[in-house]
């Protein structure tokens, strides 16, 4: 429950929540933005470094550092990829970041103008190919500028031999490209120098710059082309995001001015500066990122690198177009937007919380159902239809209130033929009542099974049940049927005897129930008294019904009126011979007008000739001073013992059950006036025996 | 004598109205009467008015169920705890004259368990002389 609670706050705390969650989204998204142009800003100085005059000239310059370290990265990998030497590849290149204009320009220039031709051409998959043929070492047929660009390359990277399968005028036609672009685009005299310096490098930049170009299929030219990418539209205009993705040497300049050419020429987006550096900014710090470790710890890493900078120049189109629109939005409306889109995250979030606990407590609530199914059928056993030649059936209708529970029932069979019922009702209700009824019920199985009476089964559960039961009590009806001898033993402990209706051959409409007596009945097990002091023996040779119930039978409503035994006997009487325990429980449900209890009930159906049952003994069992009670006397005037022979049979009763503690008083109904005859109970656990020494009146 | 059932509630239309009240003889005697359905409705109130007075330091009980028209186990269950919470000296008298309300106790052998007399000034008489006396 306190969980619950928790769980589900009130309002106000919701809405605080929702607040706080809002604000800090927004802060977030703040934190966010003001990163990425900490990042532009920051890619600007490295590329001040290796390129200073580039820096100064715009702040595309400025940007283009950002992209030549990404650029280094892809050239290392791609080093790394071709052979061995790029171990000594690496530290070339920081050094090239250093001297930003030579070393970066060969490596990128190549890269970038790959990536400037997807973008511009809107058709990344040709410069691909373009870029793959080179790899593949087909020589391109190289420009002018392309020859320009790869001798600028050479010089950048002359000082790595990188690639000597791949030959110095792919290469150089490759670089030549690019710094032809550049020329073009603008600083064409600070890329001329680099690539110039690029050319005095070896023939393997050349080769490293087409797989660039290649794409992602070279693995390391990819990262430069990614950064190409991005760049590109940009390039055009002196923006950051072009100078992010320009190398900051000549290579860069190479590749810049032909995206730019392409992108003017494709009038693709110029003012994307901003946004570009927006988009940029994630590709390119993680590639500035990459390339300190490109150079020292492996070419090898760098080329994964160089693969996952290259996804992010694809998606450019996008990119550039969501770019452009958030650049024209202003910053209140975008924080708004931002705001906005964290409360329906947090809003989605919660919906989804919600809904995967219900579906959880969903799960829980059928696995439990089961489980109480389980532990119902455990407490409450289906008989079956027969035992030897006795129907039987049970049945029990839980309370629709609060009052559910508590009631059990078994029927089982004894050895020797013998059959038993348990019918009981454990004070209490609901779950509480559980653990007892199944407590009362297998105790009391458990005496019967050992071969007890119903009386002394009764009699030892109720004084091993007084300590366990806790203060709870239950009422049941232990009983036994020999169906030889058809002979119906039960005894009650506060519980109402079951009705016995037979009917004889002579009156065969007329159904007849046995009168119990009632009077001095045992007290309930667990309420602090001696207990199973009663006993009958009922003998049924006709065809009966034999219905064991709980209160919660009689005490249905009928208007306000109780449904009452009576009733219960007209009932079983209107079923006759099809009656089973559920068809009378739904008959009472149906003429009752409410049922504050549970019902159970267990029948037993007995085929037998035409005579019709009767109460053989009643049996009493009498402490010294109950022998002399009130209550003794009123039970043997109830069974039909001679008012002026009450006296006599109490006297020898005290006198009796002085000797041996208690006695058991049996009222025997034969032919002619009840005998009453007294027999000493010994109940030891288990094992009951019994000595005569009564007194035949 | 005895002043009744001050405080009436609604039942179910199904039972008579229930109520019940308790009155103080003595710093050890109290009186209880109850009038309509003792069930699985009215048992608390009867249950709490018994504690109550048990918590009281009143350990002579009496429950004049003269005018009550019905008892089901659960009012039962609770003259059954009460009575177990009774210290030595403590009694539980039923004043019940009704056959219906005695064939209950009857029934669940519980009449063995109870001081159960016809009448109130039996059931003082009974169960405190001294109360008796008094009243």
């Amino acid at each position: 429950m306190a969980r619950d609670t928790g769980k589900h706050p009130t309002p106000t705390r919701r809405t605080a929540r929702l607040a706080a969650v809002l604000v800090v989204c927004c802060a977030l998204s703040l934190a966010f933005i003001s990163s990425a142009i900490a990042r532009r800003d920051h890619s600007k100085p490295p590329a001040a470094q290796p390129a200073p005059p580039e820096a100064s000239v715009a702040p595309a310059a400025g940007q283009t550092p950002a992209a030549s370290a990404p650029a280094e990265t892809s050239a290392a990998p791609a080093g790394g990829q071709t052979s061995a030497p790029t171990g000594t590849i690496s530290p070339r290149r920081t050094h090239h970041r250093d001297n930003p204009g030579s070393t970066h320009g060969s490596a990128h220039t190549p890269s970038t103008g790959a990536a400037a031709q997807p973008a511009s051409t809107g058709q990344p998959s040709s410069a691909g190919q373009e870029a793959g043929q080179e790899a593949a070492g087909t020589p391109v047929p190289a420009n002018p500028q392309l020859e320009a660009g790869a001798q600028a390359r050479r010089k950048k990277e002359g000082t790595k031999p990188k690639r000597p399968r791949e030959p110095g005028r792919k290469g150089k036609g490759r670089s030549g490209k690019g710094g032809g672009t550049s020329g073009e685009g603008e600083g064409g005299s600070a890329s001329g120098n680099e690539g110039e310096a690029a050319g005095t490098s070896t023939p393997t930049t050349p080769t490293i710059a087409t797989p660039t170009a290649a794409t992602p299929i070279a693995s390391a030219p990819e990262p430069t082309a990614s950064a190409a990418t991005a760049s590109p539209p940009a390039t055009p205009t002196p923006s950051p995001a072009s100078g992010t993705s320009t190398p900051a040497a000549g290579g860069r300049y190479a590749r810049v001015p032909r995206r730019a050419v392409r992108a003017r020429r494709h009038a693709s987006a110029p003012p994307r500066t901003g946004v570009a550096a927006f988009a940029a900014a994630g590709a390119v710090p993680a590639a500035a990122r990459s390339v300190p470790t490109a150079p020292a710890s492996g070419p090898r890493r760098a080329p994964t690198s160089s693969h996952a900078a290259a996804p992010h120049g694809r998606p450019s189109p996008l990119v550039t177009t969501i770019t452009k629109i958030v650049d024209v939005v202003p910053v209140a409306v975008r924080a708004l937007i931002g705001a906005l889109l964290a409360l329906a995250l947090a809003l989605a979030a919660r919906s989804r919380v919600s809904a995967l606990r219900a579906r959880r407590l969903d799960r829980q609530r059928v696995q439990l159902l089961e489980d109480v199914g389980l532990l119902q059928a455990a407490l409450l056993p289906v008989p079956p239809a027969r035992l030897g030649p006795v129907g039987t059936s049970a049945a029990y209708q839980p309370a629709a209130g609060p009052g559910a529970g508590g009631d059990f029932y078994d029927v089982f069979a004894l050895q020797d033929g013998k059959l038993a019922v348990i019918v009981g009702d454990v004070s209490g209700h609901g779950r509480q009542a559980l653990p007892h009824t199944a407590l009362v019920r297998f105790t009391l199985r458990a005496y019967l099974e050992a071969g007890l009476s119903p009386r002394d089964a009764v009699q030892t559960a109720g004084a091993v049940l007084e300590r366990q039961l806790g203060g709870v009590f239950a009422t049941v009806v232990a009983a036994t049927y020999q169906p030889r001898e058809r002979v119906l033993v039960y005894a009650c402990a506060g519980h109402p005897p079951p009705v016995v209706l037979g009917t004889a051959a002579g009156a065969a409409t007329d159904a007849q129930a046995v009168a119990p007596v009632t009077v001095s009945a045992s007290p309930p097990i667990g309420v602090g008294m001696r207990t199973g002091t009663r006993q009958t023996v009922v003998s049924v040779p006709g065809r009966s019904q034999i219905c064991f119930y709980t209160d919660g039978l009689t005490e249905a409503r009928v208007g306000s009126e109780l449904f009452g035994t009576e009733r219960l006997v007209d009932t079983l009487a209107e079923l006759g011979a099809a009656a089973t325990a559920s068809a009378v429980l739904a008959r009472v449900a149906e003429r009752a007008d409410a049922r504050p209890d549970d019902m159970a009930a267990c029948l037993l159906s007995v085929e037998g000739d035409d005579q019709a049952p009767a109460v053989l003994v009643e049996e009493l069992e009498l402490s010294r001073d109950e022998a002399a009670g009130d209550r003794t006397a009123r039970f043997l005037l109830a069974c039909g013992v001679e008012r002026h022979g009450v006296a006599e049979v109490m006297r020898a009763a005290r006198v009796a059950a002085g000797r041996a503690g208690t006695v058991v008083l049996e009222v025997r109904h034969t032919h002619g006036p009840p005998q009453v005859t007294f027999q000493r109970e010994q109940v030891s656990y288990l094992h009951a025996r019994r000595a005569d020494v009564g007194v035949a009146l | 004598m005895l002043s009744r059932a001050h405080n009436t509630d609604s039942s179910p239309p199904t039972s008579v109205a229930f109520a019940i009240d308790r009155r103080q003889l003595d710093h050890r005697t109290s009186v209880i009467s109850v009038e309509g359905d003792l069930d699985l409705a009215s048992a608390p109130r009867l249950k709490w008015m018994l504690v109550d007075a048990l918590d009281e330091g009143h350990d002579q009980l009496i429950l004049d169920l003269s005018l009550a028209t019905f008892m089901d186990s659960t009012a039962l269950g609770v003259l059954v705890g009460v009575n177990r919470s009774l210290h030595d000296g403590g009694t539980l008298a039923i004043v019940c004259a009704r056959a219906n309300l005695l064939k209950i106790f009857e029934l669940s052998g519980m009449d063995g368990a109870f001081a159960i007399s016809p009448t109130l000034e039996h059931a003082l008489a009974r169960v405190n002389p001294p109360a008796a006396e008094a009243g």
